[in-house]
Parts: structure tokens; sequence; C-alpha cells
């Protein structure tokens, strides 16, 4: 791969969870909520028509600047152009999949032991599946891994890892305090009549864990923010120093890049380019490429 | 003459500064400062002032001194910790030694909503020495409808910040933070980073440098800036301050709303605490309660609809103390008597305040204006407690009945 594999909210699809809705037009409305890697799995289909549904796929990721990931065939990956594939444990080993699909191209594979996430990591994946961390329907009869394993995956793993298996955004708070940053989610996404929302909440709840434990550090703030969104074509991202620190940001204000610190409800005095910002002006204050933020705690003793 | 002529060799090294020259100083000794804290950052911000020859200083504390405060707070000594004197009380007795030429009004009270505008009312410029957001605040609302400079500064740990904010020129504390008072919540402070005395002793300095070049007419030497600084880890940084927000109550043009008005509404007390405070500023003895309480007692106080006793508990800074009004009719003799009947030790009896030991352990500290502080507690249900079992006439006699709460 050219670059680190970077993303937060991974959605695979499944087409038995929204009969009469058509995978793209579901795909689709995840993808304006935020999912920013998509999986086709579809255990049903032949070679053939899973082909056509990868092409259909690919053009409509291509459009959200997304990778596709196929599930279990490298083949199918190679021959509709996709980004990736995604392995079984009793799947073509890695190493052989590497060799199918050259250095360039994403493979991620299912673990439920941390043993397992270390051979992966070994192999050369890109990515792991953490899970099911709860009991699923998509793969009935699997023992859950319980957050447990996602606390160890969190501790111990490099590479990316990906918290699956009955995810919701009910229980999503539970898995990301365990340690995951990433989060894959099938049923609670495409089985609901409004995914893009769904998305789009999930993602908050990412986001708030990934830039809350930076934002928490006292004295002088902030610090690295892993703002490790993928290169979308059609959200503006700039370039910027925050307390003295390169980053990159999607904020369009002020006031958004101090909520992505966590910085809403805490007294805190912003300066941008060598001049204090009201708080009042952050939400019409916006952010030019190039410019530097500081945000610093008001001190309260005396 | 004699006279004059001691003040010009006591002030000739600071006269000989050419930006403050014989103007300035003249200028100085016409000036009158309002100190809000007397503990760390007020302690020594009083002694600058006192030191430099303003003609007069206000200063407010509603704290006493303890052991805990001697590695910082440079006018106390082991004396006045050991005699739990006010601050207010034992920082006046030593800035008077200090500079016998400056009046001095030393009040033991804690600056709230209703006696700010009093306390402030005939001063030419207000120094921040306070440990917290919300009367900092209060002070900006205060100096920014009257139009006179605030002088901000807080410490923790090895640093702290500060600015001057003129009404006109700058932006007020509320914009700068926001609307609301987003609480001291997260605002570090010296109970939750520690402090180390050189932090105070340079913040305070660079407040009384800005204090300085506003009283002698020397505006155009004011920073302008909001001023971070680290004595450990070396650093400074300033960054310009705004100007005013337009559509602010208080640095701007803007309206009352809803919320603003209410708070406005609630601020009529002024006009008599005000009466209350000119008329005790004609005495000679300047160390006077101010507790802004009206005589009537504490109903005006209390929120519409709400009279809770746990809305009578105010958190002071993080620091395991609880404040409360108690009613002020009673002495702190009778006081004194009612707590020792009920097993507490005194451990300290002195004209402003007499502190307790409750049989578990805990501190009661009550000032004659009838503000008492709960110390030890931990929780705000605790000091309830103590409240009802020692200090709250209705509850008080009945200490078998069970504790409510935790």
């Amino acid at each position: 791969m050219s670059r680190p594999l970077e993303f937060k909210l991974y959605v695979i699809t499944g087409e038995n969870y929204h009969p009469g809705r058509s995978m793209a037009k579901v795909m689709e409305a995840a993808l304006r909520g935020g999912a920013d890697i998509v999986q086709l799995r579809d255990k049903e289909s032949s070679k053939r028509e899973l082909i056509e549904k990868a092409k259909r796929l690919k053009e409509l990721t291509a459009k959200y600047g997304v990778p596709l990931i196929v599930n279990d065939h490298p083949d199918i990956a190679l021959a509709a152009d996709a980004d990736g594939v995604h392995l079984g444990q009793d799947d073509l080993p890695i190493e052989a999949a590497r060799e199918l699909l050259g250095p360039r191209r994403i493979i991620g594979i299912s673990t439920h032991r941390i043993e397992q996430a270390r051979a992966a990591e070994r192999a050369g994946a890109d990515y792991i599946g953490v899970g099911p961390v709860y009991p699923t329907g998509t793969k009935p009869g699997r023992q859950a891994v319980t957050t447990a394993y996602v606390a160890q995956a969190a501790a111990e793993i490099r590479i990316p890892f990906v918290a699956i298996g009955g995810i919701t955004e009910a229980n999503a708070e539970e898995v990301l305090r365990a340690g995951a940053r990433r989060l894959c989610a099938v049923s609670a996404i495409v089985g609901h009549a409004d995914p893009e929302s769904v998305c789009r909440n999930l993602l908050e709840k990412i986001n708030a864990w990934s830039l809350g434990e930076q934002a928490a550090v006292p004295a002088s703030l902030p610090i690295s923010v892993a703002l490790t969104l993928p290169e979308r074509r059609n959200v503006r991202e700039i370039a910027l120093t925050v307390n003295g620190r390169s980053e990159r940001t999607q904020a369009a204000t002020l006031l958004e890049l101090a909520a992505q610190y966590k910085l809403e409800g805490r007294s805190v005095v912003a300066d941008l380019d060598g001049a204090v910002v009201p708080r009042q002006l952050w939400g019409e204050t916006p952010l030019q490429g190039g410019c530097s933020v500081e945000f610093v705690h008001f001190v309260g003793g005396g | 003459m004699h006279k004059e002529a001691e003040a010009e060799e006591r002030y000739s090294r600071q006269i000989r500064f050419a930006p403050i020259g014989v103007r300035g100083q003249r200028r100085l000794g016409e000036a009158s400062v309002l100190v809000v804290g007397a503990g760390a950052l007020g302690a020594s911000l009083a002694q600058h002032m006192v030191r430099a020859g303003v003609g007069r200083l206000r200063l407010v504390d509603r704290d006493y001194v303890e052991l805990s405060n001697l590695h910082r707070q440079t006018l106390f000594d082991e004396e006045d910790a050991e005699a739990a004197l006010p601050k207010a009380v034992a920082a006046a007795a030593k800035l008077r030694r200090v500079n016998g030429g400056v009046r001095i009004e030393a009040f033991v009270a804690d600056v709230n909503r209703r006696n700010a505008e009093a306390l402030a009312a005939d001063v030419d410029l207000v120094l921040d020495g306070t440990d917290n957001t919300e009367t900092r605040l209060l002070l900006s609302d205060v100096c920014f409808g009257r139009g006179i400079p605030l002088v901000y500064g807080g410490v923790a740990g090895s640093g702290g910040m500060t600015a001057l904010l003129a009404p006109g020129d700058h932006c007020c504390l509320r914009c700068l933070l926001g609307e609301e008072e987003t609480g001291s919540e997260g605002a570090p402070t010296c109970d939750t980073l520690g402090v180390i005395s050189p932090a105070v002793e340079m913040v305070a300095a660079l407040q009384a440098a800005e204090a300085l070049k506003a009283l002698t007419g020397n505006r155009a030497a004011l920073r302008g800036t909001w001023l971070t600084v680290d004595a450990w880890h070396f650093s400074v940084k300033e960054w310009k301050l705004p100007s005013p927000v337009e559509a602010c109550l208080y640095c701007g043009w803007g309206e009352p709303t809803a919320a603003a008005s209410r708070e406005l509404a609630k601020n009529e007390g002024f006009v008599r605490t005000e009466d209350d405070l000119s008329g005790e500023d004609h005495g000679d003895t300047a160390d006077e309660d101010l507790s802004g309480e009206e005589p009537e007692g504490e109903t005006e106080n209390a929120l519409p609809g709400d009279d809770s006793e746990a809305e009578k508990l105010v958190v002071l800074c993080g620091r395991d103390t609880f404040q409360l009004m108690l009613k002020p009719s009673v002495s702190l003799a009778e006081w004194r008597r009612r707590l020792t009947e009920i097993g507490c030790v005194i451990t300290a009896d002195n004209r402003y305040l007499l502190r307790a030991s409750t049989v578990e352990g805990e501190r009661i500290v009550i000032f004659a204006e009838g503000r008492a502080l709960i110390q030890g507690a931990g929780e705000a249900e605790r000091a309830l407690d103590i409240y009802r079992h020692y200090l709250n006439d209705e509850t008080r006699r009945r200490a078998d009945e069970p504790s409510v709460g935790v």
C-alpha cells in the first residue's frame, strides 16, 4: 500500500437485511453518513454475479473516495478492481493472498483471539477484524469474544484493528471504552431505515473517543490528534498548526475545531494567528489552510 | 511640608523612572484600587500597590490564613495562621506597617452579585486576585458596566496568565470565555495542579506593572495582550486582545437578553448595599464586615421558587471547603456556646471568626458576618449533614435523627 490504511467506520453489505431496497441505495446512504471503508460480503451469489456487484460497488465507493474490500475472493477483487480482500481464518492464507494481489492492495483478516491477531500482524495483514464482540446474526453460533479481546488487541496490536460483531449505536460506547477506535457494523447500519444517520451517530462516538483522549491532557493541551480520515474528495481538509503541532482537519471553523478536541463545555481561551478570538465568535471564525491555533485552559487559581 | 518631603524621599526611585515621574506619582497618590482576594495573587498585588503609593487600597477576601498558605502568600506569617486571622485583616495590618500613607480598607466578605457594585463603586481599577471563574466573570460585568479596567490574573502549577481588560478597547471576560459561566471545571487551580511561589509572583508582577501603567497615565504603554507565562518550563506567550463584541451587553452595545435582564434584576439590591458601604466608609476603622446580605435575611438571595438547603452551599475552589450563609443575628459568642454544647472543640476564636472541630473531625468556620465554611467534609451531602446537625436551628438539637443521604 502506498500509504497507511486509515478508516474509522467499516460497513459490510448484507442484502438480506434490507429486502425491498437496493444494495446501491443502502450503501450510498452509509457513505453519505461517513462510512469510510466498504466490504462486499455475499455468501449466496455465484462468482459471476459477485463480479457484477463488486463492479457496481466499486463505482460507488470510488465516487466517495472510499476503499472497497471483497470478502473471501481475491480473484473477484482483482476482476472488479476492488481495493482489497477480507479473509476468514479458514480462507486463503495471507501470504498466498498477497502473492495474488500484490503489495498495494489491502488484506484484512478476521481474528477471534490474540494469537490469531499476532499471527496476522506478522504475516503482513493491513488490518484485522476483532470479533464477534457480541453475539450476532451475521455469524450465528459463533462464541462472542467480548470487549475483553478488544482491550487485548488495543494494548498489543499495532496494525489497525476494527471491532466487529453485534455492534450497535447502543453498545458502541462500551466497545470504544475498551480501546477500539474503528468500528464495523452490518445489520445495525444496513438493516436500519436510515443508514446515513446511524453512520453519522457512530462516527460521532468514534471521533469523541479518538480526540477526547488527547484533549484530556491538562496544561499544554492538545497534542497529537489522529485526524486520520481518508482523502474524501467531497470534503475540504486543511493543514494547520494546533498548539504547536502540525495537524490536518476538516473543521471549517474554530468552533468545529474546538468540538473535535471536546472543548465545548470548558473554560478555554482560543488564539488564532496571534489574536484571541472571543468565544461567541468561534462559530463564525473560518479556519484557513496554514493557520495557527492555540487553545489554553483558563487558569483559575489565585 | 514635612510630609511631602517624606513622600518625595519614599518614592524617589519610582519617580526617577521616567514614564512615571512626578506627575505619575501624583496620579498614583490620587488613585483608588480594589484588590479582590487576599490570597497569593491578591496579597502580592496589594503589596505592590501599597508600596508604590496608591491613595487608597480596598482589599476584600472571604478566607482566613492557614499554614498551607504560607509557602506562597507572602504577607502572612505563622502567627497569622496560628490565630486563624481573616486574610483581609492580616494583610491590612501588614500593609499599614509597610506604608502608613495609604488608606487601606479591608473587608472580610465573599464577593457576590449583591456587593460587587458597591465594592467597585469609587475605584479607578480592579485587580483580580480571586481563585475562581465565577467571581472573575462577576468582576468583568461590574468593571465593564462602570468603565474601569480589570486586571485579570490566574496561577496554577508553575505558570499562569494575565490580561488588562479595558472597557472600550477590549472585549470582556464573559465574551472571551463564553456567554455562560462554564464553571471552573477543567480550569486548573492551585488545588488541582499545586502551585509554586515564583509562578504567583511572576503573574502578580505582570498584573501590577499593567496597573501602574494605567494608574500613572501611561495607557499607551499597556500591553493589550493576553499573556501566558511559565516559570518552570520557561515560556512567555502573548496574543492580541480582541475588540469589544458589538452584541455584548457588557463590552459592546447589545440589548439585554431575557437571561441578562433577569441577572440585572437580581442586582437591584446594589443600591442599598452601596449606601451601607458608604456609611461604613466614613468611619475610621476599616476592617469591616461586608457580607452583602440584606438585614432582612437571606430570602432575597435565594433562587425564586427554590429554597432548598443545597442551594445555599457553595463549593469553594475545589479545596474541600463548602460555604453557606447562616442567620446573621446569632453572635460568635452564641455560636461558641452552642457548638461547645453539642460536642465541638473550639480551635480558633478571634473577633472576626470562630473555628470549631466537629466530633467527626471536620472543621466549621463561622465569620462574624454570618458566613460559614465547612472544611474536610468531602462531599456536599456530608457538608449538608454537618449543617443540619450543628448549624441549623430547626434540626440542630435533634442530633440523633438519622442522617439523610450518604
